[in-house]
């Protein structure tokens, strides 16, 4: 088993952000693969993603016509199987998303293959894999190891490395899929309602509150403090989930990603890996918390420690 | 004919405050460990429980892998309205990853012959996030992850489904039942379980199961039936933001200043 | 000379036998209606659980009538009311005496053994006693009127507030017409007995042994002059006479007959409820009793003999409702609803020989007579309801029972929810690991002893939020210093100590409570300790009342008894006597709950301070707001709070320096409602112990004196 396999993901016609990080990491290990770097996608039309994905460090390029055009975790799994079983790499990488909850633990079972899930960290030590991921809450590191496993798969965690950009001139290769019996099918997006009219991810100044605050009738004092700034309110799932404010305004994993922001202003938010996903790329965080051990210090720039209540009002008499 | 539904529930790990790593660098020392219900697992088994009282002959299982502290988390499920809870640990199930667990389960599922299976999407100690689905993989049952809403009427062979996709996206989906579903936060208001009706749980039997019952073997499970294994645990060293020091006002004028500054830059 | 045995009232004058066996007859069927309706409620009674009355019934009779005759709990915070009610009281009772005397002269000892006592000086006497009563009695009744009609005090406005005017139950113009048809009736039956003396003054006017002595009844007598006056007869007086004596007669018997069916009944239900009294209803809640499968009051047959004898007891008059927080901060609730709902539904399933089916009997929702979740959540379990009520209702232990269904359910409020699993899990209120609890005495030069390890005089309790929340941290480091310099030899449990109790059991989750409160009391049986010390009341309170049920009997003392020893003995000396204008905000459950109110009030004036009370002030104190797990759910938005309503109450002091606090809730609640109020800059919030190590010589200043800050 030599190379790397990475399946690129792609929804509603657009291909994911994260399959070029994946792709960016299969390139700085491919030397210690020994073997090509393949990038497989698989839809029902995969040829139109074909172009985007001749990036730097792409050797190959595998389509998989199968399925109806939106994932489905039968297909998925099938045709992923597929290539693995054509192009027999060392190791294979799946970004660790919603759509590979749905699969990858089956491919894992079925193929008993290695496997690690949301790793953000891979290394080649004498030739087998070591994988890093988080533990106990992502307050521990561990390293994982697979041995005598030939083909290791690993789910690997979004915005750590840095996509992959420049081209390459990959060979490109259709595989036929096995057909499969789908026991799911996908039906329609359902656009969370906007209640308020807002785009977090256009935001460039996001202020946003989290569990700190305590009670939903200290929302008013926020959303002051936010307009005074000209920051745009947003907030983490707590927040959201208890309906206190709109869905939309939500940031983090299963919520917005802050991706235009420049300064992100988190007060009350502890700093769960969730929440994280959605702004640790942002170049100034400032985070107001209470407890001076919250994880949120850990990836901010500046940090304060105090009662996000009374900092709040002291702040609006700035503005 | 009474429907079954098997809900993989997890008694999961927090660490305390000042925690320190074991002597052989490959796990924290187990004094610091905190132990409870998986968060994901009130949601799944209040699903289950859900359908229970709506009517009809239904049957909620609780199922988890684990050693004696984990009746702890079974008597809660017991409380919350689950009318049978099994344990199935063995000694060598020790160091079982997500996989070796998820062979465990699936042996417990081919056991109890349920008509449906819940798994929580992820623990919160280690967030695998993939044992329920193996499982399906495992027995060859359709599956699907990250659900909520699931609308069922017992007797279907399919049903509509949500899945909560990145970005605050959901999407719809139908699938074929039997399946495992992998359920997520907020598909439901989880109930509260008074401290009485958990001691009074107490007196509802806990069923304890080992290799033999499953007709698993010792490589099966632990670190022989994982598809990986540990080859060490650290504290990281954590990035540090500049903090911000000085009275109320002199770090809310100081914050001002970033902010302005920001702001006049970006005009 | 006139034959003493001549000067008394023949009964029955001129009446033909017919007549008085009529009488009689009526008399003893108003009598049988009387009993019939005892009973009806009697076995309404029964349909309740047991009950069993500790202490001796002959000393709660003593201490029942002690308190009937002086009024004591009729008078308070409304002498004028207290005062015409005892008018009213006295004179009917003597007037009942009277006519009992009678009775047992006219019907047993005559017709018996030919006795008589009634006539001559005695006659006289009494004749003039029973005319003071008769005028106590339409006096009292006159200004009730006036009170009522015209006076209009805000309690006794009946319109509730856990109902809408859509709701059935809303209107509460039977009660009204029932208040004004009792006053009238006895009123009439007042004025009709005096003129009926007058008539037979006039009707008499020819007998010397009645005419001479006409003054002896000084209003009859007043009547009969001013008839004669307008030239009535004395045949005429006569006829009046007759038909007026059956007018007075039929209105009086008919007023007794209908005693149980109508308010009337508080004689009996009020001092009934008075004798039964539990003076810690509040302080200590009951068990759960092991046997018991249901917890806590879902039906109306789920309260004991004793509630439902409660509920009976009340008359409306309001003083629960005025006193009440959650009620004058507009929240759904009104102790006085409470009651009177039940008792509708009571009067509604309970009034026949059959019990309706149980699903009828449900006493939680919102249709008619039911008590609402909404109404149940408002209450801050401040006490002021049952420490106020003239008639000893005990709403508390309802209220909190109820409650335990809900927990039950799990119908309470999400981040009530989330807090008791935190507390279940963490063993306080804040989330934190246990072994952050003795983190607040890292800031200490000297550190605190173990009481697990050696032996201590005085166990500190410290709670939860004198352990974990920064401003409470600052407090309980400042009362470590006072302590270590008196030399007092103290220790804390660390964390073996958890979140102690009190209001996790107020909420109705009684089975944490067990869980708490038997974790505590194991941790301090295994420390060597003379007394607990506390600084927290709510503490306080449960440790001192309710863990003896658990097995765990200590000595225990509020710090401020504490302070004031170590003042007086010179332990601890004021060298800076500080001088400042303050009031002194009585926490609930040191206060009411366990009358700790003088303890404070010395070491302020110890302590050189100018001490003005609030209006509020004592067992009248006006709750912050945060008992009864209060603290623990969010505030509708846009309402004042109650912390704010008595921050306001203090801003009304002239030149007010400090509002002083000792308890750790009351000083983060208040802290809150100056910034809120506004008032901000005007007079600051301090806990008593920081005015005191301000005052006390310490080498150490702490926290920055009140003038620096205004």
């Amino acid at each position: 088993m030599s190379g790397i396999l990475v399946i690129a993901e792609h929804r509603r016609g657009e291909l994911r952000p994260v399959s070029f990080e994946l792709i960016a990491a299969a390139e700085s290990l491919k030397a210690a693969a020994g073997g090509p770097v393949t990038v497989a996608v698989v839809g029902q039309s995969p040829e139109a993603f074909v172009a985007a994905l001749k990036v730097s460090g792409v050797d190959e390029i595998i389509t998989l016509a199968a399925g109806s055009g939106d994932f489905d975790p039968d297909t998925q799994a099938a045709a992923v199987s597929a290539a693995i079983a054509a192009r027999s790499p060392s190791l294979v990488l799946i970004p660790h998303s919603v759509d590979a909850f749905g699969y990858a633990g089956v491919l894992a079972a079925q193929g008993g293959y290695g496997f690690a899930t949301d790793v953000f960290k891979i290394e080649s030590d004498s030739g087998a894999w070591v994988a890093t991921r988080g533990g106990y809450g992502q307050k521990v590191n561990v390293e994982l190891e697979f041995p005598g496993k030939a083909v290791v798969l690993l789910t690997v965690r979004a915005a750590v490395y840095k996509p992959a950009e420049g081209s390459s001139n990959p060979t490109v290769t259709a595989l036929a899929v096995p057909s499969v019996s789908a026991h799911v099918r996908p039906g329609e997006y359902v656009e969370v309602s906007q209640a308020d009219d807002v785009d977090m991810t256009a935001a460039e100044f996001i202020m946003s509150i989290g569990r700190g605050i305590g009670e939903e009738a200290r929302i008013p004092q926020f959303r002051e403090l936010a307009d005074a700034m000209g920051a745009t309110l947003g907030c983490s799932r707590p927040i959201a989930d208890s309906g206190w404010l709109p869905k939309s305004r939500q940031v983090g994993q299963s919520g917005k990603t802050a991706s235009a922001c420049k300064l992100y202003l988190a007060m009350g938010i502890s700093g769960a890996i969730q929440h994280l996903a959605g702004m640790k790329h942002v170049s100034t965080i400032v985070a107001v918390n209470a407890d001076p051990g919250a994880s949120i210090f850990s990836v901010a720039k500046y940090g304060i420690v105090g009662d996000i209540m009374e900092f709040g009002e002291e702040l609006k008499t700035h503005f | 004919m009474a429907t079954k539904i098997l809900v993989a529930v997890k008694q999961v790990i927090a660490l305390d405050e000042d925690f320190e790593i074991r002597a052989d660098g490959k796990d924290v020392d187990a004094d610091f460990f905190l132990r409870d219900l998986n968060e994901w697992d009130d949601f799944s088994l209040e699903e289950a429980v859900k359908i229970k009282e709506a009517g009809g002959e239904v049957e909620v299982v609780v199922v988890t892998v684990g050693p004696e502290e984990a009746d702890e988390s079974l008597r809660k499920c017991l409380a919350k309205g689950a009318d049978r809870a099994v344990r199935i640990w063995d000694e060598t199930m020790e160091g079982s990853d997500s996989q070796a667990i998820a062979r465990v389960l699936a042996a417990a599922i081919k056991h109890e012959k349920p008509d449906l299976v819940f798994a929580g999407v992820q623990s919160s100690d280690h967030s695998f996030a993939s044992t329920g689905i193996a499982v399906a993989g495992l027995l060859g049952w359709p599956h699907a992850a990250v659900v909520n809403q699931f609308d069922f009427s017992l007797g279907a062979t399919q049903a509509v489904i949500r899945r909560e996709l990145e970005g605050g996206v959901l999407q719809m989906m139908n699938i074929d039942l039997p399946a495992v579903l992998s359920i997520q936060l907020g598909i439901n208001t989880p109930r509260y379980a008074s401290l009485r009706t958990i001691k009074q749980a107490a007196a509802k039997p806990i069923e304890s199961w080992g290799l033999s019952e499953l007709s698993l073997s010792a490589s099966d499970v632990g670190e022989a039936g994982s598809a990986s294994r540990v080859r060490r645990m650290y504290i990281p060293e954590k990035g540090r933001a500049q903090m911000i020091e000085g009275s109320l006002a002199e770090q809310a004028a100081k914050l001002a200043a970033i902010i302005k500054e920001f702001k006049g830059a970006s005009v | 000379m006139i034959d003493s045995l001549s000067i008394t009232r023949t009964l029955f004058e001129d009446f033909r036998p017919l007549a008085v066996t009529i009488f009689y007859a009526i008399g003893y069927g108003a009598i049988g209606v009387f009993l019939w309706g005892t009973w009806i409620q009697i076995r309404k009674y029964r349909y309740g659980t047991t009950y069993d009355v500790a202490g001796s019934l002959i000393s709660r009779f003593k201490q029942m009538s002690a308190t009937m005759l002086t009024h004591r709990t009729l008078v308070r915070r409304d002498h004028a009311a207290g005062g015409a009610h005892a008018l009213i009281f006295f004179g009917f009772a003597l007037l009942f005496l009277g006519t009992s005397t009678i009775t047992v002269e006219y019907d047993i000892l005559k017709p018996l053994t030919g006795m008589r006592f009634w006539y001559g000086n005695f006659y006289l006497w009494f004749s003039l006693v029973l005319d003071v009563a008769g005028l106590m009695l339409g006096g009292g009744l006159v200004f009730m009127m006036w009170r009522r009609g015209w006076l209009k005090p805000p309690k006794l406005n009946y319109a509730r507030p856990d109902r809408s005017p859509t709701d059935p139950d809303y209107d509460r113009s039977g009660y009204r017409i029932e208040d004004w048809a009792f006053l009238w009736s006895l009123l009439i039956i007042a004025v009709t007995g005096f003129v009926l003396e007058g008539m037979r003054l006039v009707w008499l006017q020819s007998r010397p042994e009645v005419w001479d002595y006409r003054w002896w009844s000084p209003i009859g007598s007043a009547v009969a002059m001013a008839m004669r006056g307008v030239g009535l007869g004395a045949e005429t007086a006569g006829t009046i006479r007759s038909g007026l004596w059956w007018f007075h007669g039929l209105i009086a018997l008919a007023f007794i007959a209908l005693i149980p069916f109508t308010k009337v009944k508080h004689i009996f239900t009020a001092s009934a409820s008075l004798m039964l009294r539990d003076p810690l209803a509040a302080q200590r809640l009951p068990r759960v009793p092991d046997t018991q499968e249901s917890v806590g009051f879902s039906y109306i047959t789920d309260l004991n003999w004793k509630q439902l004898l409660h509920l009976d007891a009340c008359t409306k008059c309001g003083r629960c409702h005025e006193a009440c927080p959650a009620n004058a901060t507009g929240a759904p609730l009104s102790p006085r609803d409470v009651i009177l709902s039940l008792r509708e539904f009571a009067n509604k399933t309970l009034a026949s020989g059959t019990l309706p089916d149980q699903v009828e009997l449900d006493i939680h929702g919102k249709s008619p007579g039911q008590v609402s979740m909404e109404t149940l959540w408002s209450c801050r379990t401040c006490m002021a309801c049952v420490e106020i009520c003239p008639v000893a209702v005990e709403h508390i232990p309802i209220i909190v029972q109820m409650r335990r269904k809900l927990v039950e359910a799990g119908d309470m409020d999400p981040l009530l929810t989330k807090t008791l699993q935190t507390i279940a899990k963490t063993g306080n209120s804040f989330g934190e690991s246990k072994r952050k609890r003795g983190s607040w005495t890292k800031a200490l030069a000297t550190p605190i002893k173990d009481a697990r390890k050696e032996p201590v005089d005085y166990l500190w309790f410290v709670g939860d939020y004198a352990s974990f929340d920064p401003r409470n941290q600052k407090v309980s480091q400042t009362f470590a210093g006072l302590l270590q310099e008196a030399n007092v030899d103290f220790g804390l449990l660390y964390d073996s100590e958890q979140n102690a109790g009190n209001d996790v059991r107020r909420v109705g989750e009684e089975g944490l409570y067990d869980l708490l409160a038997t974790a505590n009391i194991e941790a301090m049986k295994n420390a060597q300790f003379k007394t607990i010390v506390t600084t927290d009341p709510h503490s306080f309170n449960t440790i001192r009342n309710e863990y003896g049920d658990f097995g765990g009997t200590f000595e225990i003392e509020h710090y401020t008894t504490l302070l004031r020893d170590l003042l007086t003995s010179g332990r601890l000396k004021v060298t800076k006597p500080l001088g400042y204008r303050v009031t002194f905000h009585d926490p609930c459950h040191l206060g009411r709950f366990n009358k700790g109110y003088d303890a404070p009030r010395d070491i302020l004036k110890m302590i050189g301070c100018e001490l003005i009370d609030m209006k509020r002030c004592r067992d009248n104190s006006f709750c912050c707001g945060a008992g009864g797990g209060r603290i623990w759910m969010p505030d509708p938005v846009g309402v004042e709070k109650p912390a704010q309503n008595r921050i306001r109450e203090a801003a009304w002091i002239e030149g007010l320096e400090v509002y002083v606090v000792s308890c750790p809730k009351d000083l983060t609640m208040f802290e809150d409602a100056v910034k809120t109020t506004g008032n901000e800059g005007r007079f600051v919030v301090r806990e008593l112990i920081e005015l005191v190590r301000e005052a006390v010589a310490s080498p150490v200043v702490l926290e920055a004196p009140v003038e620096e800050l205004a």
